[in-house]
C-alpha cells in the first residue's frame, strides 16, 4: 500500500511535492524518482500523466517526488539571486534530500517531458546522486536522414502536402508568443559530450520520442545519427512512439508510455518485494 | 483543473492577502488527489465540497463560507451550496446544461483526434473513445452529466462572465432575477484545441472577485 504525502520543503521552505511512498522501506542503495514539470504545467501533469507515472512506479516498489520548481505550480520564490539553471539544480538536490529522508533512498533517477526533460539534463550532468534519467522529448538534432525521411515522402503524396500546408497555416494562426513548451536546444556537440560524461560515470539514460516532435525526430535510427557511436552502448537507449502527441494526451499512449517507463526501470534499477536495489 | 491550477493558486492567495481564509482542493480522481481519473463521480464531487467546506470551517474559524468554482466547479458548487451551508456562489462561467456540456465535448474529442496540429495522422474513434480532452470519463459520470441541469439556488450568486461573445448566456434566465452578472473584458480559453496544455489565467477575475468580497465586507 502506498502512502501520498504533500510536503512542503527545500532551502527555503519554497517547494511543494507530493511523495509517493510504497509501503516497504527502501533498501541502501535504491532508487528514487522524481518527476519534474512539463514545461509551465504544475506537477500532476499534462492530463494528469505525471500523478498515473508516479502512482504506477509506487505500486513497483519505487518511491517518488512529483513537486513545482522554484515558481512553478504551488511553489513559491526561493529570493536567490542566482541563474535558472542553478536554482533548478538547487531545487532538485533539495527534492532529492526530501526524497531520501522519507523512503531511505540514496540514488535517483530523474523524469521530465520536453523543458523537465532538458531541465533533467541540466541537473544530471554534475549531480553525483542521480544515478539515471528518462527523457521525454528531450535533445535531438535534425540529421541529414531526417531531412530525406521528411521531405520525400511529400514530393510523393499530395494528401502529405495538404496536411504538411494545413498544419504549417495552422501553425501560423495559431501563433501567439506564448508556447507553453518552447524550448532551445545547446549545441549538439556540447550535449553529445555531457552524454558521454553521465555514461562514463555509469549512469543509464533512456530517450522516449513522441509522435509530436517529429518537426526535430522522425525515426527510431536518428538517435544514432544524431549521437554517434554513443547510441551504440548498452546504458543508453532510445525508442520513439510515432503517432503520439507531445503530451500523450490519448489514454492509450499513456498507457504504452508508462509500460515503456516501468519496463525500463526494472530492467535497470530493478524491484525486488516491493522495494528496490 | 490542471489548466486552472494557476488562476485558483493566484485568486487564493490574493484573498488571503486581503485577510480571506481560501481553501483549494482536488476533487476525487482529479489533480493530486487519490482516484483515477476515470472515477470522477458527481455525487462524489458534491461530497468533496461539503467535506471541504467543512474543513474550512474548522481549520479557519470562519462561520461564513462563500464558495467560487469555475465552469463544471461551479455546476457542482450550486448543486452543492445548500448541503454545505455556503452563504454566496461566486461562479466563472458555470456550465449550466449538463447535455449540452457533454455534447460539446464529444464533438471536441473528435476534432482532437484528427487534429493535424496534435497528431500526424488521424487517430482511430477507439483510441479516443471513452475521453474528454485528455481525460478517460467513466459512463457514470457522463450519465450523471448527461441529465444535470441548474437550478437557481437558495442563496445570493454572481456569476462572472468571460464566454466569448458567440456564447450567448442569459443568466437571470438560468439562474433567477437575483443573481448578479459581472462581465470579464478578456474571454477564457476553455474550449480550444491548440491550448489544451495552457494555464488559464485571467487577472481581471481575480481583480473583479477580490472588488466583490472588498466591498461585500
Amino acid at each position: 500500500m502506498t502512502k501520498e504525502r504533500a510536503l512542503r520543503f527545500g532551502r527555503a521552505q519554497h517547494l511543494i511535492g507530493v511523495a509517493g511512498l510504497p509501503a516497504a522501506a527502501a533498501p541502501t542503495g535504491s532508487v528514487g524518482i522524481i518527476v519534474l514539470n512539463a514545461g509551465m504545467v504544475y506537477r500532476a501533469g499534462p492530463f494528469r500523466l505525471h500523478v498515473e507515472i508516479t502512482r504506477r512506479l509506487n505500486a513497483c516498489g519505487y518511491p517518488t517526488l512529483r513537486f513545482d520548481l522554484s515558481t512553478l505550480g504551488d511553489s513559491g520564490a526561493s529570493n536567490e539571486s542566482q541563474s535558472r539553471a542553478h536554482q533548478i539544480r538547487a531545487d532538485v538536490a533539495d527534492a532529492m534530500s526530501l526524497l531520501a529522508s522519507h523512503a531511505g533512498c540514496t540514488r535517483f533517477v530523474l523524469l521530465g517531458l520536453c523543458s523537465g526533460a532538458q531541465n533533467a539534463h541540466i541537473v544530471t550532468v554534475d549531480e553525483p546522486r542521480v544515478a539515471g534519467a528518462i527523457f521525454l522529448d528531450g535533445y535531438a538534432y535534425r540529421t541529414l536522414g531526417f531531412h530525406l525521411r521528411h521531405y520525400l515522402p511529400r514530393l510523393r503524396s499530395a494528401a502529405r502536402w495538404h496536411r504538411f500546408i494545413s498544419r504549417k497555416l495552422q501553425a501560423a494562426a495559431n501563433q501567439r508568443g506564448d508556447d507553453v513548451f518552447a524550448v532551445s536546444f545547446p549545441p549538439r556537440n556540447q550535449v553529445q559530450r555531457e552524454l558521454t560524461a553521465m555514461l562514463d560515470r555509469g549512469l543509464r539514460l533512456h530517450f522516449i520520442y513522441s509522435g509530436g516532435v517529429t518537426r526535430y525526430f522522425n525515426h527510431p535510427r536518428q538517435f544514432r545519427e544524431c549521437f554517434g557511436r554513443l547510441a551504440d552502448r548498452p546504458e543508453i537507449s532510445a525508442r520513439l512512439f510515432g503517432g503520439t502527441d507531445h503530451t500523450y494526451a490519448l489514454q492509450v499512449d499513456r498507457q504504452r508510455l508508462l509500460q515503456d517507463i516501468e519496463a525500463w526501470l526494472q530492467r535497470n534499477f530493478p524491484t525486488y518485494g516491493g522495494s528496490t536495489a | 483543473m490542471i489548466r486552472s491550477h494557476r488562476v485558483y493558486r493566484q485568486l487564493a492567495d490574493a484573498l488571503a492577502q486581503q485577510g480571506i481564509a481560501a481553501l483549494r482542493f482536488d476533487y476525487y480522481g482529479t489533480g493530486d488527489s487519490a482516484g483515477d481519473s476515470d472515477e470522477v463521480d458527481w455525487a462524489r464531487c458534491l461530497a468533496d465540497m461539503v467535506a471541504a467546506a467543512g474543513e474550512l470551517r474548522a481549520r479557519s474559524g470562519c462561520t461564513r463560507l462563500i464558495g467560487f468554482g469555475a465552469r463544471l466547479g461551479g455546476s457542482i458548487a450550486l448543486n452543492a451550496a445548500a448541503t454545505a451551508r455556503l452563504s454566496e456562489l461566486l461562479l466563472w462561467d458555470p456550465v449550466m446544461d449538463g447535455g449540452q456540456y457533454v455534447a460539446a465535448l464529444d464533438v471536441l474529442q473528435d476534432a482532437l483526434r484528427v487534429d493535424p496540429m496534435r497528431f500526424g495522422e488521424p487517430r482511430t474513434r477507439e483510441d479516443a473513445a471513452g475521453q474528454w480532452l485528455g481525460f478517460p470519463v467513466g459512463a457514470c459520470l457522463r450519465r450523471q452529466l448527461d441529465t444535470w441541469r441548474a437550478a437557481p439556488p437558495p442563496m445570493p450568486v454572481r456569476v462572472f462572465d468571460s464566454m466569448p461573445p458567440t456564447a450567448t448566456h442569459d443568466w437571470n434566465v438560468l439562474l433567477g432575477d437575483a443573481v448578479n452578472v459581472t462581465e470579464l473584458p478578456t474571454a477564457a480559453s476553455w474550449d480550444e484545441l491548440d491550448r489544451l496544455e495552457h494555464a488559464i489565467l485571467s487577472p481581471d477575475l481575480i481583480r473583479a472577485v477580490g472588488d466583490h468580497l472588498r466591498v461585500a465586507a
